[in-house]
């Protein structure tokens, strides 16, 4: 007992909760005590990157992907049962070639979106999502080949679609539980330079037109994840698929960007408990994903 | 609830299949190599319309040259030829094995300048150098600065020093030839040390849509003075100009010519007033281009070059030269200390 308490707070460090996420709350219908243990996933990922961006180059550049995700769920407070809420945030890196292999690409991309989402369990063991989020996206594409116009900057913020679905079954005794998670910006404001504007000309002030407002038209990015939990104790080993589709045209500039990955790591579900109070003695527990 | 599925997945399906934007794409052929240099320049160099060049004519004449089974060499030499029409030194084709230039900006003129022959002639080998600069007092007590590219970035520090070393002598001389430009923020730092207020030194305007003819509204670009505690110059200044003078360095000439107390004396500058843009065809060749034009303060085109101040148009005389003086350098001289 006192190594799976140690274990417990060790997480919660680990973790670095917010404090109201922590406190246990009382369930009206049963008088149990609730608690919202937290669902994180960690996750290294690789595969590929195709890169366009007409503001440095003509050319579809190809190369690898490499990235760090972290995924955060947990049940809300108000309606723990209904309602989930999500942290999502991934830092990649692209290095991509072009067609003749005579110049390189480099693209660095940091993510991060909140959102809410309403779940549904029409079935045993499968869970439906639907909600929204919000975020940022930040990164810049850099080609050293070019003098002037050596980087394409990179911001928004987005309004997003999100949900995910969830199912969990058995392959022969172990537990699996299978997500997808897509995310898709609907709208928000992006970054970009004007048709032949330099990054000088924005250093010496000129600042105006350089927002735009989003839509599907002139900015879509989709978020696919695919994951299998394979739960191997209190801790699941995650493997996965992480695929983006990115397109913007805005000023006459395109950019493209399409990655494929495949991703490994751990997560599991959490919960902050202070080891010298420990578990009220009637406790519901109510799962962010499962 | 299983129609709102539907309707979301159809939009979402729509979504994904109108939003991935297309980008032309050229084969990696002579042919595909050619198309994709011509529509590079037709939508972004800068120039067409203030050169009067006809890009639809132009190629034309040299798609005709174009064929399936030429060599790289050859087709670099049509691809060079073509773009030999711009008429702009700030144009490059550059492969693995050759690099374009439009020489005829600088090789028709005189080039007005030995830098041996100052070293030799008038500081006997005995100058200073700072920061890419060369300086030193010359004998009729004027500084001279000589500073051969604005690539060599140029430090405060240095500045002051240089500055404070020259401050007894009667007007200074800044030596621009042969300078073929570099980075326009070595221009501000250099340029800050010889006015007294915040200076409007010209305006930046940039294509905002492949149109020959679609650019943004001229931006004011103003430099300020050097930061209080830094040394400025308030004595009179000559800048010598040759046709070698180009690009930042052309900026710089059309910068100091509007100032008051500088007077520009030699030769009209090289131009070179498009800031310069990176692209490259489907072989890898890259391709350079002016993409956004620089006016003076003025809002005239300096893309032919800055005319020296009137009165000083000046060529250095090649038998003068033989006997150690550089005409330019001696009517500059001249000029400081009689003023006209």
């Amino acid at each position: 007992m006192k190594v799976r308490k140690a274990l417990l707070s060790l997480a919660s460090l680990l973790l670095c909760l917010p404090a109201s996420g922590m406190r246990p709350v009382a369930d009206a219908d049963t008088a149990a005590t609730v608690v919202r243990p937290v669902f994180a996933a960690y996750t290294l990922e690789y595969g590929s990157a195709h890169l366009t961006d007409t503001y440095l180059t003509p050319l579809r550049y190809e190369g690898w992907h490499a990235g760090f995700d972290y995924q955060r769920y947990q049940a809300m407070r108000f309606a723990p049962r209904d309602w989930t809420m999500c942290l999502h945030m991934n830092l990649s890196v692209d290095k991509t070639d072009n067609p003749a292999r005579n110049a390189s690409m480099w693209d660095i991309m940091l993510s991060a979106d909140w959102g809410m989402m309403r779940r549904f369990r029409p079935l045993p063991g499968l869970t439906l999502a639907a909600g929204a989020s919000t975020g940022i996206e930040l990164g810049c594409l850099y080609n050293p080949r070019n003098g002037n116009n050596p980087a394409s900057a990179k911001a928004a913020w987005t309004v997003n679609l999100t949900g995910f679905a969830s199912y969990s079954l058995r392959i022969w005794r172990l537990p699996v539980t299978f997500t997808y998670q897509p995310t898709l910006p609907v709208t928000g404001v992006f970054f970009s330079p004007d048709y032949g504007e330099l990054y000088y000309e924005i250093y010496l002030g000129d600042h105006s037109g350089l927002t735009h407002c989003a839509w599907w038209g002139n900015y879509f990015r989709l978020d696919n994840q695919l994951s299998a939990d394979l739960h191997f104790g209190s801790t699941n080993l995650r493997l996965g698929y992480h695929g983006t589709v990115f397109s913007s045209k805005v000023n006459h500039l395109v950019t493209n960007r399409f990655t494929h990955a495949l991703s490994v790591g751990v997560s599991g579900e959490w919960m902050s408990v202070n080891p010298r109070k420990g578990l009220p003695r009637k406790v519901r527990m109510i799962s962010a994903l499962y | 609830m299983k129609s709102t599925l539907s309707i979301i997945s159809a939009l979402i399906l729509s979504a994904f299949m109108s939003s991935c934007h297309d980008v032309r794409e050229y084969a990696d052929d002579p042919r595909g190599n050619f198309e994709a240099l011509w529509t590079i320049l037709d939508e972004h160099y800068c120039f067409f319309s203030q050169k009067d060049i006809d890009w639809d004519a132009v190629y034309d004449t040299y798609a005709r040259r174009i064929g399936p089974e030429m060599t790289g060499e050859e087709l670099f030499i049509v691809c060079a030829d073509m773009l030999d029409e711009l008429r702009d030194g700030h144009v490059n084709l550059s492969a693995a094995f050759n690099t374009s230039y439009y020489r005829k900006w600088w090789s028709d003129y005189p080039q007005n300048f030995s830098l041996r022959l100052i070293e030799e002639s008038y500081f006997n080998f005995n100058y200073r150098q700072s920061s890419g600069m060369l300086y030193g007092i010359l004998r009729e007590n004027i500084g001279y600065i000589y500073y051969g590219s604005f690539a060599n970035p140029v430090g405060e520090g240095n500045l002051d020093n240089v500055l404070y070393f020259l401050k007894n002598t009667q007007g200074l001389i800044i030596d621009v030839r042969d300078n073929g430009g570099g980075d326009l923020t070595n221009v501000r730092t250099l340029v800050s040390r010889f006015i007294t207020r915040p200076t409007v030194v010209g305006y930046i305007s940039h294509k905002t849509g492949p149109a020959h003819d679609a650019f943004s509204e001229p931006m004011e670009i103003t430099y300020n003075p050097a930061d209080i505690g830094r040394i400025r110059w308030g004595k009179p200044v000559i800048v010598l100009t040759n046709r070698s003078t180009f690009s930042a360095a052309n900026n710089f000439a059309s910068v100091m010519k509007l100032l008051p107390g500088v007077r520009l004396v030699g030769a009209t500058t090289g131009g070179g007033s498009g800031m310069p843009y990176s692209s490259e065809l489907p072989n890898g060749w890259g391709v350079r281009f002016s993409a956004c034009s620089m006016l003076d303060a003025e809002g005239r085109s300096t893309e032919a070059g800055v005319e020296p101040t009137e009165g000083c148009v000046v060529d250095m005389d090649p038998l003068q030269a033989l006997s150690g003086k550089d005409t330019i350098l001696e009517f500059a001289l001249d000029l400081l200390q009689n003023p006209r």
